[in-house]
C-alpha cells in the first residue's frame, strides 16, 4: 500500500469533492471502469471527499453524466504539481541552489584561524608564519598540507617547540607550545667564575668549587667576580676549574610614587553611542562615522554573523560602542592618597623580586605636601646572587 | 446444472485443500482488530454513509455499521473499510 502512496505521489493526484445522490453508483463505476479512487470519506449525506489520479480525472466525466453528479478539486498534489510550483519561479530556486552551492563552496575554505598556546609569542607572528607557508583566511582547504606548514612553521619559529594544526568545518585550530629558554647552560666541564648579578651586601658565600674572592659581610657590585675558577698556586701551573657556589645576599628594592591629591576622574555619564558595521574578510563595508562626544571610551566587538558549529563564514558584524565620560575634579583624603600609594608600589616591586627571595624588611615613607603625596619603598630581600660566568 | 457444478467445485477443494475463496468465487473478508475490514472478490458497494456501509459480495450483502466509516481503498477486486466498527452482518 505504501508503494502505491509513493507512486500516486509521484504520479500527482487530485482531492476532489463529488456531488449527488448516487453516490455509491458513482463508486461502482469509477471501480468497474478501472479509475483508481482511494481515502473516500463522506463530508455530508450528498457529498464526498475522495483522492484520485491526475491521469483518471477527465475520464470521470462519463461517470459524471451517468450519475447526475458533480465533481471539483479541492487541491492538487504530488510532484508533477512541485514541480511546475518550482517553474514558476524558476528564478527564486535557482538562486536558492546557487546560494547552496556558494554555502557548500565557501565552506572548503579556511575563515577563521585560532591560535591556542601562546604566551610570550605574539600572535601576530604565528599569523604572519602561518600565512608565508599559505594557511591563511581564506586559503582552500583542499590544497593545505597540514603536515609539511608545521614542519616549516617550526622551522622558521625556532621559539616554538611543537606546533599542531587542526581544520576544524572552516576554521583552523592552531595549538603552538613555547620553548621555555632556562639562562645559557654552562657545562660541567667548562672552565667558570662566579660573579654578583646584583649589588648586595654578601651574608653568606658557600664555596664548593674555586677560589672566593669576598668574605661573608662584603659589598659587592654588579658584574663583581666573587668566586674565581683560575687556581693559581706556588709552584704549581695555574688551571681553570669550574667554580660552584652558594651566594647569599642581601639585596635591596627601591621604588617611588607620586600621588596628587587633585585629580581629574573621568566617569561614565551613562550616554552610549552604538554604531555597527560589516566585515567582509578585513574589508570593512561601511565607513566609520565620528561620535560628537568629548570624551569617551571607545570599545570594538566583533562577531561572526553566520557559524553554524565549526562551520564560521568570514562576515564579520563589528560593534562600536561610545561611552561618553564626563571629567570630574576629585580632591583625594591624605590617607586614601596614601593607600592608593602604597598599593601601587606594593604591586609594582613585587614583579621586581625573584620569587626565591626572602623578604627580610620593607618600609615606605611618605612625603606629604598641599598638593601631592610621595611615597618611597625599600624592601631587603635574601637572595642568591652568584652567576656563572664561562672564563674565556 | 449450476447447482451441481457448485458442489463438485467444493468437493474438489475439499479434497485438494485448495482455497475456496479462489475456486468457489465467494468473498473473502479479512477483519483487522475493530478498525479495518478488507473485502476481497467483492461485486460492489451497494450502500455508503459514514455510519453503514453495504456491500454486495455475491452471495449475500454484507452490511458493515460504525462511526467515521472510509474506504481507504476500492479496486475491482478489493475493498478496504476503515473506522470504528461496532457491528458486521451478513
Amino acid at each position: 500500500m505504501f508503494i502505491i502512496r509513493i507512486w500516486n505521489y509521484l504520479r500527482g493526484y487530485a482531492i476532489i469533492i463529488v456531488k449527488g445522490l448516487k453516490i455509491e453508483r458513482f463508486i461502482n463505476l469509477a471501480v468497474v471502469n478501472n479509475i483508481y479512487i482511494w481515502d473516500i470519506e463522506k463530508l455530508d449525506y450528498t457529498t464526498v471527499q475522495a483522492k484520485i489520479g491526475l491521469e483518471n480525472f477527465r475520464r470521470l466525466r462519463d461517470i459524471v453524466r451517468k450519475t447526475d453528479s458533480s465533481v471539483s478539486i479541492l487541491s492538487k498534489r504530488g510532484f508533477p504539481f512541485i514541480i511546475r510550483n518550482i517553474r514558476r519561479r524558476r528564478l527564486f530556486y535557482f538562486s536558492l541552489f546557487l546560494i547552496c552551492v556558494f554555502i557548500y563552496a565557501m565552506s572548503s575554505f579556511v575563515w577563521m584561524i585560532e591560535i591556542t598556546g601562546a604566551k610570550d609569542i605574539d600572535n601576530e607572528n604565528i599569523l604572519r608564519c602561518l600565512y608565508n607557508e599559505g594557511l591563511k583566511e581564506g586559503s582552500w582547504k583542499g590544497r593545505l598540507d597540514i603536515r609539511h606548514i608545521e614542519n616549516r612553521v617550526l622551522i622558521n619559529m625556532p621559539e616554538l617547540s611543537w606546533i599542531g594544526i587542526q581544520i576544524k568545518g572552516t576554521k583552523a585550530i592552531v595549538e603552538v607550545v613555547e620553548k621555555s629558554e632556562g639562562p645559557p647552560l654552562i657545562s660541567r666541564t667548562d672552565a667558570c667564575d662566579i660573579v654578583a648579578a646584583k649589588d648586595g651586601v654578601i651574608t653568606k658565600l658557600l664555596v664548593l668549587s674555586g677560589d672566593p674572592l669576598v668574605k661573608d659581610g662584603d659589598s659587592v657590585r654588579k658584574g663583581q667576580k666573587l668566586v674565581t675558577g683560575t687556581i693559581l698556586r706556588e709552584n704549581l701551573e695555574p688551571r681553570q676549574i669550574h667554580s660552584l657556589a652558594k651566594v647569599s645576599a642581601r639585596t635591596w628594592y627601591e621604588d617611588a610614587e607620586e600621588i596628587p591629591l587633585q585629580q581629574i576622574e573621568f566617569k561614565p555619564t551613562g550616554k552610549v553611542a552604538r554604531q555597527y558595521k560589516l566585515k567582509l574578510l578585513d574589508k570593512e563595508l561601511s565607513r566609520k562615522r565620528s561620535v560628537n562626544f568629548k570624551d569617551f571610551n571607545e570599545y570594538i566587538e566583533e562577531r561572526y554573523l553566520i557559524s553554524l558549529g565549526d562551520y564560521v563564514f568570514p562576515i564579520k558584524l563589528v560593534e562600536y560602542r561610545f561611552e561618553e565620560l564626563e571629567p570630574r575634579l576629585k580632591t583625594l583624603m591624605v590617607d586614601e592618597a596614601k593607600d592608593k600609594c602604597t598599593e601601587r608600589l606594593n604591586a609594582r616591586i613585587k614583579l621586581r623580586i625573584p620569587e626565591d627571595a626572602v623578604i627580610l624588611d620593607r618600609k615606605i615613607d611618605y612625603y606629604t605636601d598641599k598638593k601631592s603625596v610621595k611615597a618611597k619603598i625599600s624592601v631587603e630581600v635574601l637572595e642568591d646572587i652568584g652567576v656563572k660566568q664561562k672564563i674565556n | 446444472m449450476g447447482k451441481r457444478i457448485y458442489k463438485l467445485k467444493e468437493n474438489i477443494s475439499n479434497t485438494f485443500e485448495l482455497p475456496k475463496d479462489i475456486v468457489l468465487d465467494v468473498s473473502k473478508i479479512i477483519i483487522i482488530g475493530t478498525g479495518q475490514v478488507t473485502v476481497e472478490n467483492h461485486k460492489g458497494i451497494i450502500e455508503y454513509s459514514e455510519e453503514i456501509i453495504r456491500i454486495n459480495i455475491g452471495s449475500s450483502v454484507m452490511k458493515l455499521c460504525g462511526k467515521n466509516l472510509s474506504i481507504k481503498t476500492i479496486l475491482q477486486e478489493e475493498i478496504t473499510i476503515t473506522g470504528e466498527i461496532t457491528n458486521i452482518e451478513f
